[in-house]
């Protein structure tokens, strides 16, 4: 998914990436001339990129529907926002070292000097503390010293607010033109508070939990129905669903990302849930008649590239749910596009929905339903797609399931010709 | 890319290791470069090297060749220009207004060092002497002049007393200033004209637009400027432009402000007029 470079959005972080640099730019001199002073340059871009690069980064976590769109959807928002934290990590540690290794060939006295200036030179220590607070919030992110629990890994990345501040005292007092810093630096700081203490007061909705039905062994569908206002959503798009039944074993008011499977058309709210970890576990068993807060929706996983190309969906495991919800559409509205639908399950006890999906293939016209048991038949092969679907090659192909399978069919899929840019997947292995 | 961000984070960690301990074993050679062992370069000398060919400059008592670095600097080549020659401390200090040079520009101007600033006398010119930002860079022995020398100022007033005085200046019989002001600590208060004319003109009577209205607001700007300040500030007076604007092409250097003190010191003269 982060082939198609680039979308509406990246052009705009691109353009604001490069803003501060470019106002910097006359002030910094050449790149030529002896290594003090091209380092000295590498030193103050790579600074400038760096930092620029972190308050985009926290100005991307703006958790806003519709503001992922123009990203391509949030999972790819995310993933943009990881690279971007890593990108100003690696270059601010540049900065720091280009700059100490500019005044060696003054002396090493001079490149330690540099680094470590008396305390009044506070500019250089306020960068220091902001590196300082980058490694106490990165460290768990990029498993320095191996993996948190979820909940303790974003509470400490809030530590990143702390390094925003100090990273932004730093430039302003060394920065000739300080309003890039400004701006940057507000929409850093603005999609922090916004998040943290805005968004769960504003942008929460109430929902009832009128029922819990089990689809399978560990897998249920919570039907949810508004208190309030409803929201509206598009097929495949997702929610962050907090439950606030006080009997829950784990869990409670924690925000988890799952998939909505209803119609948009739908007035009650269905999603599908597959126990994967503590809070997925703790849902199977949710009381009836409890709270939960909605909010979303998120993610553009069927955006139309070619709505005149036929379509040719694999769903697998909990996977399924986006193309539950597009193919419930289809049943009420008794129409849609071409399309087939690929369940690839282990056997029929592990293919949810199958008798729902079944019934809504017999009902429209167009759209074919086929299952694949991997229990019995191994793992899909080109055979078996080409018997089912002679012209999968001409569609659009989206995929939604567990990273092994999505691999595999990825593989498959471009080892036959069929260009990466009509292969849509989403897996959400870091929500 | 969680690995490479672990490696990137612990090979940073060892080069910042590594550049302090080598610089810890490392005996520094700055240290060596006391003054003694500098060349000698008096005002003369560092006069000689005031342009773009050769551009010497003194930074706190000492002197630095920055013939070469001058196309590198990021500032204006015509900014830096100004400063060859002479004594650059305030430039220094002031990269932007109150703002100085950094530790590595340091580091930098250190390896451009070529001597140690002296007086005639060859007695170095002390570097605290010009690290105060107000003062310039002054040889011990060039004579200060009657407008800057604190003591002489003392010396010429004694301790007028607090009250309220009245003073003028009279020339060929007639008067040109005629001031009120009063003292308190020492210090004018309500300094304040009771008359203000040259050659027929009444300064007073003067408003915008006048030919001479300029010359007016830079008397008023004495006025105001010595409010606050302690008696002995009249001498500054002496060079006007030390204490008044250039307004409106009338330079600040070329106002009468002997005038102002003749009529001030005839004030203090004839004691004190009232008391508070």
């Amino acid at each position: 998914m982060m082939r198609r470079l680039p979308r509406p959005g990246d052009l705009a972080l691109i353009a604001a990436l490069l803003l501060p640099l470019m106002v910097a730019l006359p002030r910094l001199g050449g790149l030529g001339g002896p290594p003090e002073l091209w380092l000295t340059w590498v030193g103050r871009v790579t600074g400038i990129l760096g930092l620029a690069l972190m308050l985009l980064a926290a100005a991307v976590s703006l958790r806003l529907p519709g503001f992922d769109r123009p990203f391509g959807g949030l999972v790819r928002l995310w993933k943009l926002h990881h690279w971007m934290g890593f990108g100003a990590f690696i270059l601010i540690m540049v900065h720091v070292l280009a700059l100490a290794l500019a005044a060696v060939p003054a002396s090493l006295d001079a490149a330690v000097a540099t680094l470590f200036p008396p305390v009044s030179h506070g500019a250089v220590w306020l960068g220091w503390l902001a590196w300082l607070a980058m490694v106490i919030f990165l460290a768990p992110t990029f498993g320095f010293f191996g993996r948190l629990h979820y909940q303790r890994w974003k509470r400490l990345h809030l530590v990143s607010a702390a390094a925003l501040f100090l990273g932004l005292g730093h430039v302003l007092l060394l920065a000739g033109e300080t309003w890039p810093w400004w701006l940057l630096g507000i929409a850093g700081l603005g999609a922090i508070v916004w998040r943290k203490l805005l968004s769960p007061r504003f942008s929460r909705l109430p929902y009832r939990v009128v029922a819990v039905e089990p689809l399978a062994r560990g897998v249920v569908e919570l039907v949810l129905e508004p208190e309030g206002r409803r929201m509206a959503h598009k097929t495949g798009q997702f929610v962050y669903l907090s439950p606030l039944d006080e009997s829950l074993s784990a869990g409670r008011g924690e925000e988890h990302p799952y998939t909505i499977a209803s119609s948009p058309h739908d007035a009650r709210l269905r999603i599908g849930i597959k126990d994967l970890g503590d809070a997925s576990h703790a849902l199977q068993s949710v009381t009836p008649g409890s709270r939960v807060l909605i909010e979303g929706p998120y993610g553009d996983f069927f955006q139309r590239h070619f709505p005149s190309r036929k379509s040719l969906w694999f769903g697998g495991g909990i996977g399924i749910t986006p193309f539950v919800g597009a193919a419930r559409e289809m049943a009420e509205l008794g129409q849609g596009d071409d399309v087939q639908l690929l369940y690839l399950s282990n056997s029929p006890d592990r293919a949810y929905y199958q008798d729902e999906l079944k019934e809504i293939a017999e009902r429209v016209e167009e759209f074919t339903y086929t299952s694949h048991y991997y229990r019995d038949q191994g793992p899909l092969t080109e055979a078996f797609l080409r018997h089912h679907c002679p012209d999968y090659a001409e569609r659009e192909i989206y995929i939604c399931g567990p990273p092994g399978m999505n691999a595999h069919l990825q593989r498959l899929l471009t080892d036959q010709g069929v260009p990466a840019s009509r292969i849509h997947s989403e897996v959400f292995d870091f929500l | 890319m969680n690995k490479i961000a672990y490696t990137a984070f612990i090979a940073f960690l060892a080069s910042i290791l590594t550049l302090l301990s080598a610089s810890a074993l490392s005996q520094s050679d700055n240290e060596a470069r006391d003054d003694e062992a500098l060349d000698a370069v008096t005002w003369d000398e560092l006069a000689e090297h005031d342009g773009a060919e050769s551009c010497w400059k003194a930074i706190h008592g000492r002197v630095y060749d920055v013939t070469d670095y001058i196309p590198d600097h990021p500032t204006e080549e015509e900014v830096m220009l100004e400063w060859c020659g002479r004594d650059a401390t305030e430039g220094w200090e002031n990269k932007r207004p109150g703002v100085p040079h950094s530790p590595r520009a340091a580091s930098r101007l250190e390896s451009l060092l070529v001597g140690r600033l002296v007086g005639e006398d060859g007695q170095p010119v002390m570097p605290d002497d010009a690290a105060d930002a107000d003062a310039e860079v002054i040889d011990a022995d060039r004579a200060l002049s009657p407008a800057e020398d604190e003591r002489l100022h003392r010396a010429m007033l004694g301790l007028p007393l607090d009250g309220h005085y009245r003073g003028v200046f009279t020339d060929r019989g007639v008067i040109q200033v005629n001031i009120t002001f009063d003292l308190r600590d020492g210090r004018f208060e309500s300094v304040d004209y009771r008359h203000l004319a040259y050659r027929g003109v009444d300064y007073l009577e003067l408003e915008e637009g006048d030919e001479l209205y300029p010359v007016r607001v830079q008397y008023e700007q004495i006025a105001e400027r010595l409010e606050g300040e302690p008696v002995t500030r009249i001498f500054a007076l002496y060079e006007p432009q030390r204490m008044v604007d250039d307004v409106d092409g009338y330079s600040g250097a070329t106002l009468r402000g002997a005038k102002v003190i003749s009529a001030i010191r005839d004030g203090l003269n004839r004691g004190v007029y009232s008391w508070p």
